[in-house]
């Protein structure tokens, strides 16, 4: 278990880490209008968020790799990205024409890129309960 | 015989260049380019053109800060957006393309549902210029101007409609979506530089 644990951690901090260079390699700006392209929040936070999503994603990301307060950052991981796949989702019901912006620019929603959240989703809740569990398994060995 | 081929190419190419500039708008000398590939029958490019475009002209093209070039990218799915696309190259010999690309984005609805592309363009030109588009829409030349944008957005990998392109620098930053405001604020940004 503790192996399979270490594989996604370690696989969903690249992603993560993956997805805040490709942010933070581009003007936040690009990113906030992108965030404004979903139509779900006003200006000002579709603004904010482009600034402070980035650097989340970074900080969950190395908290991932480093496996320091695994439950948190494995729930904020999966809250992060059942928020992102609810999005995406709603967007491709609604046939907007919309860029994802998961991973940088250019990437329109669609079916590969629904089934890739909804996977690395998947991952992330294993990645949860595993946590969970594992937290569990110590505790009960140690009374 | 390779010269003439050569030759073939090149005054195609001058052709299409010399196409896309009569579908331009600004000075060629701005500091910033926006390359947007867009489609008629498109309800987001309609929606750009309506509320992003238009703006970003007044505020700055015509201002000298942005070079627009507007790039066919008539998209298969939809059935009479290629006819459009080469009613509007056609119009832009004649000097018209800002206007007939006007009726085509507010009259999108009608057109793309009973396909008469050539009525909608026709209603803004005068006997004599709808003459002449009629003529060109047919022309292999235009058609291959059209084919030519739709190359150079795959080229660029534009893979949806709209999709606008920034130069600034020598740089290229690809524009998601179309709220003007952050636009504006991203324009303002680089030209601070």
């Amino acid at each position: 278990m503790r192996n399979v644990l270490t594989v996604l951690r370690v696989a969903l901090a690249i992603v993560f880490l993956y997805a805040a260079y490709t942010k933070l390699r581009q003007p936040w700006l690009l990113f906030a209008m992108s965030i404004d392209a979903y139509q779900i929040l006003p200006e000002w936070a579709a603004l904010t968020l482009g600034h402070i999503l980035p650097w989340l994603e970074l900080a969950l990301g190395l908290l991932l790799a480093t496996g320091f307060a695994l439950r948190y950052s494995a729930v904020g991981a999966t809250l992060l990205l059942g928020l992102f796949f609810a999005v995406m989702l709603r967007a491709y019901a609604l046939g907007m024409k919309i860029d994802c912006a998961c991973f940088g620019f250019g990437e329109a929603i669609g079916p590969a890129t629904l089934a890739r959240d909804g996977i690395l989703l998947a991952l992330s809740l294993s990645l949860t309960i595993l946590a969970f569990r594992s937290g569990q398994i110590l505790a009960a060995s140690q009374t | 015989m390779r010269k003439i081929v050569t030759a073939f190419f090149l005054l195609l190419a001058a052709l299409c260049a010399w196409g896309a500039q009569l579908r331009s708008r600004g000075s060629s000398n701005a500091p910033i380019l926006i390359d947007v590939y867009s489609d008629f029958q498109c309800p987001a490019c309609k929606m750009l053109y309506e509320r992003t475009l238009g703006p970003l002209a007044y505020d700055y093209v015509e201002k000298g800060k942005v070079y627009l070039v507007h790039h066919e990218f008539p998209l298969p799915m939809h059935a009479h957006a290629m006819e459009a696309a080469c009613y509007a190259c056609a119009a832009s010999r004649v000097g018209k393309y800002e206007q007939v690309s006007d009726v085509l984005f507010r009259q999108q609805e009608i057109w793309a549902a009973n396909g008469k592309v050539d009525e909608t363009v026709c209603s803004i030109l005068t006997p004599a210029e709808a003459k002449k588009v009629r003529a060109l829409a047919k022309d292999p030349a235009i058609a291959a101007e059209v084919k030519q944008d739709i190359q150079a957005g795959q080229t660029a990998q534009v893979n949806q409609t709209p999709t606008m392109i920034l130069t600034y620098r020598a740089k290229q930053y690809r524009i998601p979506g179309g709220n003007y405001d952050i636009l504006r604020r991203f324009i303002d940004q680089l030209l601070s530089n």
